[in-house]
């Protein structure tokens, strides 16, 4: 029940988990939305996890970030038991997140957007409540994730009148803004397009190779091209991990995930001959594939 | 028969659909394609009387409806299945169905066909073994038979289909598009709304691809299955050009 | 046995009061969890009724059975009228029409006042319930077992009505997605309509028949409306038991808790809501991120799902803390290795960051601050402008401007829209008039104490205000001011009960000064505290903290997950408002020289939130003035009106939430006000329409 999928890099030596995840259960009313997990990070892991709508990995993430409790099971951080720690000590410990359903504050600028998201954990955070110049030494290292994220330009813009594309930048940029060992990303293609994405790919693969990344993300492109490895979640339960190409190429994936079980390659759809264009850019890399 | 001429609507300040042409004839789907953001909801929804449009008008059967409540426009025969399903979390299955029920008025031919519970629960059978529990606690197929048997339940003449094989499983969405083949053939105009062409091109006797809340692409469901390339193309640009 | 022999009476008295307060408090929750209205003039509701059934009462059945009639289908109507009233409202979020009931109360109490007299009017029961029945050997009003009867039967209809009928399903379904009602072919407008006019009829019915418990009188709509509102907060939304039993419960604290512990009972209510809520807010824990496969639970279902899993759960005491003790040594290792650990960009930047770091042009910040100076010099030549009584009257304004602008902080900034600071501001009044009277008349000690009395307050009911959000604040906090003002009456001793307290010797400015009484000494003294503490409140909220607040209350999830300690924000920020309030009550005490407890009372609070409404709840500059036009309202040109205050208030209360819905602050469009930091509503998220569906991102609106 506990895979421990060690990605290409890690080396034998016995290495402790950043993350440990074990029998890991949360239910709502009748409905087990994660069921009996368990999940295992070495630093520096890029693992995806993938499913259908409503298997649970968003609530899997909200276990992992803090902002819900299981009923069962438990959350080690570095050998540090967390299952009932709070989000905001989490947070402080090395865990960042992006949101699925954007989270960006509408009523202060982009720049404070990210200086807020990095002050708990500036080493000058104290008194900068107070202190105009030590708030200023944050703006800098803000900054500098804004211009990561390609938000430079716009950082005394509202962060509300940012796109959608833009804002999914700046949640990430938040999420980076802390500078953490584990990161989470709920769906950060989504609504995305092409040069977005393009761009979000260079971001992500241009993280420190010491940063854990768990990725809940649909579209199959991105997962292949960021992870080395996979768990996919089915009605809560873990139905396979491993590395990803091989969690790709099973049958029972391919058939529960994308939906064909018996066609050439995932961008098929059965009897139409025409290639099934999920919502977005990788695709069109998919498409000109099918189409050459 | 479903007709929107020159609809455009948006949010505050912003629009998002662009003077939208569009007709559904009676017992045909016609399938909206577009990726996320390209406007789909939002017509879905304009339709539905759910926003109110800031041009263009909604008609129905040949009597405007624009603009109205969107319970009106659920009397005059428009049903939703909405994106995401949206039942009745405090609902059991049984209170879906006895609060949707509405049946036509009497003198009222005009309708494709009469839908009772009765006949809905025989149309979508698993629905009748879930009678007495919530809404939350069906699965996500259930929740999708629902929230189309809660739109029969008002004897459409338009069903609106928003994104209904999101998240499903593989049998599941064959399952509901053989259903969607059944309610047009009943004569009920179908406007499904899906980002994928796949499911699109699969029953649609119409199908145009919306950009950035414009469409970019009208083809018939027969030009689709022949020449997918142009549709591809004008999905590709979709993608690029927002 | 001899015990229970003593107490049953006030037992089944209990039982009594808390199916009344059922009737009623049912209404309002319904209201308030279908509708999103939270109906502040419920109470009006309930005393339209009782007045009615008392006016038409004349002893025999007829007149009950006709009082009953007249008197439902009166508060009906009125329901009815309170829906058409706040639908246009919608838009603007449930705060609006909050306000709007309340300056409704307003005027109907007035109003009620004006048809059936100021005294309390007799009930007469039908003769044959005019007697009394052996009730295991004591002897008990028969009425009363009649009106639980009643009571039973009228609560068993509505929860019938709610939950078996289709009607109680469109109800149930309007207030889980009105849209989806709508398209289904129900019109969600009528089943709101529908709702407020059914509470209407409840508390109507419930008015006539309990009319000889809690008999109609110019208290009655506050009294009903406060125990209701407990009852509703202790039960928690949209659980009819939950309702029921804290109902009962209210009931038998204020009948069996009276008669048990006669010193006690004032403070058994207080204390029984802190201990559901504070128990509730534990259990509540992680209020943050709405899922993704919908809307989060209402926080009732939540804490019921949190319960079943603490008592599930083993304890884990030990990991949790030993976490806890890891925690900042983890931290500050890890800050120390990664210095370098995100730098992926170039550093090319650098020509951006004096631009960041850049500072208001001059010129904006002048024009900011205009408006200040101005308000200021005005306020510095009054004493020259004005008699003496318009003076003292401005310096009363200045107290409630500071009681306004600590609401101001709360509702505009932390995003808590609160009715309860007048329980610091009560508290600050109280202290100083205390320490006066022991002989500390030092005008800063007396600032200073009740400035951390009131913190110290509001440090202690802070937990159970800020785990709530939106409308759900309201009602917690409007009850917290409601049960302070009990107390106040109550605590003889400290307060001197309802003929409050008057000689104690006048403030000193200084060290070593004479006691001011002139009237002008008296608000240069206030204005000068005034000045400093709105000064320093602009400080703070215009620095990096103002940020904190507006990132907790603008995306409060982010918040947390980057690290922020979301409460401990929230919790500082109610009590430094706490002692900004306790500030406005010293001052308040010292220009009156005497306080009463309708200083401190529900329409001072009432006062408070129209004053922060009027300036546009995150304008500071707006909270002052609009201090300043209540008391000119109140006090001059009700001068020339007597009696009419309430009516004048709540037409202005009414005006200002239709005609101004961003307040004084929205008249200067494009420009922030003074101080005024975000522009918003206060209103968190759950208070907004429906977020805009996934398909249409904000990026269409930019350039």
């Amino acid at each position: 029940m506990t895979p421990a999928p060690t990605p290409a890099a890690s080396a034998p030596e016995p290495a402790p988990p950043v993350l440990d995840l074990t029998r890991l259960t949360r239910r709502y009313g009748t409905l087990t939305a994660v069921d009996d997990v368990g999940l295992r990070l070495s630093a520096g892991a890029r693992h995806a996890v993938i499913g259908p709508n409503g298997a649970g990995k968003t609530t899997l993430l909200n276990l992992i970030a803090g902002t819900d409790r299981p009923d069962h099971g438990t959350i080690t951080l570095d050998g540090t038991d967390i299952t009932v720690t709070p989000t905001a000590r989490r947070s402080r410990l090395g865990i960042a997140r992006s949101f699925q359903q954007l989270s960006v504050i509408a009523d202060l600028s982009v720049l404070d957007n990210i200086v807020l998201a990095g002050w708990p954990h500036h080493p000058k955070r104290r008194g900068a409540w107070r202190s105009p110049s030590r708030y200023r030494l944050h703006t800098e290292s803000a900054g500098r994730h804004l211009e990561t994220v390609g938000l430079a330009d716009l950082a005394h813009r509202p962060a509300s009148t940012l796109s959608h594309g833009q804002r999914r930048m700046l949640d990430l940029a938040a999420a980076l803004a802390g500078n953490p060992r584990l990161l989470l990303l709920d769906e950060p293609a989504a609504g995305l397009t092409d040069g977005d994405i393009g761009r979000l790919l260079g971001i992500l693969g241009g993280l420190p190779a010491s940063v854990a990344v768990i990725l809940v993300e649909h579209h199959v492109e991105v997962v292949a091209q960021l992870a080395s490895s996979v768990t996919v979640l089915a009605a809560g339960k873990v139905l396979v991990t491993g590395p990803t190409q091989e969690v790709l190429a099973h049958p029972e994936v391919r058939d529960a995930y994308h939906g064909t079980g018996s066609t050439a390659g995932p961008g098929h759809a059965r009897g139409t001959g025409i290639p099934t264009v999920r919502p977005s850019a990788t695709e069109a890399a998919s498409v000109t594939e099918a189409r050459g | 028969m479903l007709e929107l001429t020159g609809l455009t609507a948006g949010y505050h300040g912003g629009t998002v659909l662009h003077s939208l042409d569009l007709s559904v004839p009676a017992g045909t789907v016609h399938a909206v394609v577009g990726h996320n953001g390209a406007g789909k909801t939002t017509l879905v929804h304009t339709v539905a009387g759910l926003m109110r449009p800031s041009a263009g008008t909604v008609t129905l059967d040949g009597h405007e409806v624009t603009g109205r409540p969107a319970h009106r426009i659920a009397r005059a025969g428009i049903g939703l299945v909405p994106q995401g399903r949206r039942v009745f979390a405090g609902l059991t299955v049984d209170e879906h169905l006895r609060l949707s029920y509405r049946p036509p008025h009497r003198g009222d031919t005009t309708r494709p066909s009469v839908w009772t519970p009765a006949r809905v629960l025989e149309l979508l059978p698993r629905l009748g073994e879930r009678r007495g529990n919530r809404g939350t606690d069906l699965s996500g197929g259930e929740q999708q038979m629902l929230a189309l048997a809660r739109a029969l339940l008002g004897s459409p003449r338009v069903l609106l289909l928003d994104e209904p094989t999101e998240g499903l499983a593989p049998v599941l969405v064959r399952q509901v598009n053989e259903l969607v083949t059944t309610l047009a053939a009943e004569g009920i105009a179908v406007l499904l709304v899906s980002p994928s062409p796949a499911q699109a091109v699969e029953s649609a006797r119409a199908l145009t691809v919306l950009t950035s809340g414009r469409m970019t692409l009208r083809m018939t469901g027969e030009e689709a299955r022949a020449d997918a390339t142009s549709l591809h193309a004008a999905l590709e640009l979709t993608a690029t050009a927002v | 046995m001899d015990l229970l022999d003593a107490h049953l009476i006030p037992a089944v008295d209990g039982v009594a009061f808390g199916l009344l307060l059922f009737v009623v408090a049912a209404g309002l929750s319904l209201a308030f969890g279908t509708a999103g209205v939270l109906n502040l003039s419920h109470g009006t509701l309930y005393a339209i009724g009782a007045y009615t059934g008392a006016e038409l009462s004349d002893g025999t059945w007829g007149g009950l059975a006709l009082g009953l009639a007249a008197g439902t289908a009166a508060a009906c109507v009125a329901g009815a009228g309170l829906s058409a009233a706040t639908a246009p409202l919608a838009r603007r979020g449930h705060l609006a029409q909050a306000l709007l009931t309340f300056g409704l109360a307003l005027i109907g109490g007035d109003l009620l006042i004006q048809f059936f007299g100021a005294d309390e009017l007799p009930v007469r029961v039908p003769e044959a319930l005019d007697s009394s029945v052996t009730l295991l050997g004591h002897r008990y009003p028969a009425y009363r077992l009649c009106f639980i009867v009643m009571a039973v039967l009228l609560a068993a209809f509505g929860t019938w009505v709610l939950t078996r009928t289709r009607m109680g399903a469109a109800v149930r379904a309007a207030a889980d997605d009105p849209q989806m009602l709508a398209a289904t072919g129900h019109s969600p407008r009528a089943v709101h309509t529908g709702v407020l006019a059914a509470a209407g009829a409840l508390a109507g019915a419930a008015g006539v028949l309990g009319a000889p418990i809690i008999g109609p009188g110019p208290g009655t709509s506050e009294t009903v409306l406060m125990l209701s509102l407990v009852v509703v907060v202790l039960g928690g939304l949209r659980s009819l038991w939950a309702t029921f039993f804290a109902a009962v419960a209210v009931g038998e604290v204020q009948t069996l808790g009276v008669s048990v512990a006669p010193d006690l009972a004032p403070y058994l209510l207080f204390a029984a809501m802190a201990a559901v809520l504070v128990l509730r807010s534990r259990f509540a824990e992680p209020a943050t991120a709405h899922g993704p496969e919908g809307p989060a639970p209402d926080p009732v279902a939540r804490l019921r799902s949190h319960l079943a899993a603490r008592l599930r759960r083993r304890p884990r005491g030990a990991a949790g803390s030993g976490a806890a003790a890891e925690a900042p040594g983890a931290v500050e290792a890890r800050e120390a290795s990664e210095g370098d650990r995100i730098v992926i960009a170039p550093r090319t930047g650098r020509s951006l960051l004096p631009a960041w770091t850049g500072r208001l042009p001059g010129g904006a910040a002048w024009r900011q601050a205009a408006p200040l100076l101005v308000l200021l010099v005005v306020l510095i030549a009054l004493p020259a402008l004005l008699d003496a009584y318009s003076i003292s009257l401005a310096g009363s304004a200045l107290a409630l401007g500071l009681l306004a602008v600590s609401v101001t902080i709360l509702t505009g900034y932390a995003g808590l829209p609160t009715l309860g600071q007048t329980a610091p501001f009560a508290v600050g009044a109280y202290a100083t008039a205390n320490l006066a009277d022991a002989g500390w008349t030092v005008g800063p000690v007396q600032i200073v104490l009740s400035a951390l009395a009131a913190a110290v307050f509001s440090a202690v009911v802070g937990p159970a205000v800020i785990r709530a959000r939106g409308t759900t604040v309201l009602m917690i906090t409007l009850a917290i001011g409601e049960l302070t003002g009990a107390v106040v009456n109550q605590l003889k001793s400290v307060t001197g009960g309802a003929d409050g307290l008057v000689g104690f010797p006048a403030t000193r400015a200084l060290w070593g000064g004479e006691g001011m009484l002139e009237e002008s000494e008296l608000y240069n003294y206030a204005l000068v505290v005034a000045v400093v503490a709105v000064a320093v409140t602009l400080l703070v909220l215009r620095s990096p903290a103002g940020k904190l607040l507006t990132g907790t209350r603008g995306a409060e999830a982010r918040m947390r997950a980057s690290g922020h300690p979301v409460g401990r924000y929230l919790l500082v920020a109610h009590v430094c408002a706490g002692a900004l309030a306790g500030v406005g009550g010293s001052l308040m005490v010292t220009v009156q020289q005497y306080l009463s407890p309708a200083d401190v009372g529900f329409e001072i609070a009432a006062f408070a939130l129209l004053a922060v409404v009027i300036g546009g709840t995150t304008s500071v500059i707006g909270a002052l003035l609009g201090a300043g036009l209540i008391v000119a309202t109140r006090d001059w040109v009700a001068g020339s009106w007597p009696g009419h205050g309430p009516l004048l208030l709540g037409v202005l209360f009414v005006a200002t939430v239709y005609v101004l819905p961003r307040g004084l602050a929205g008249l200067r469009s494009g420009g922030s006000g003074g101080g005024s930091g975000p522009s918003r509503d206060a209103s968190r998220a759950e208070d907004q329409p429906p977020p805009a569906p996934l398909s249409a991102p904000a990026g269409k609106v930019s350039p």
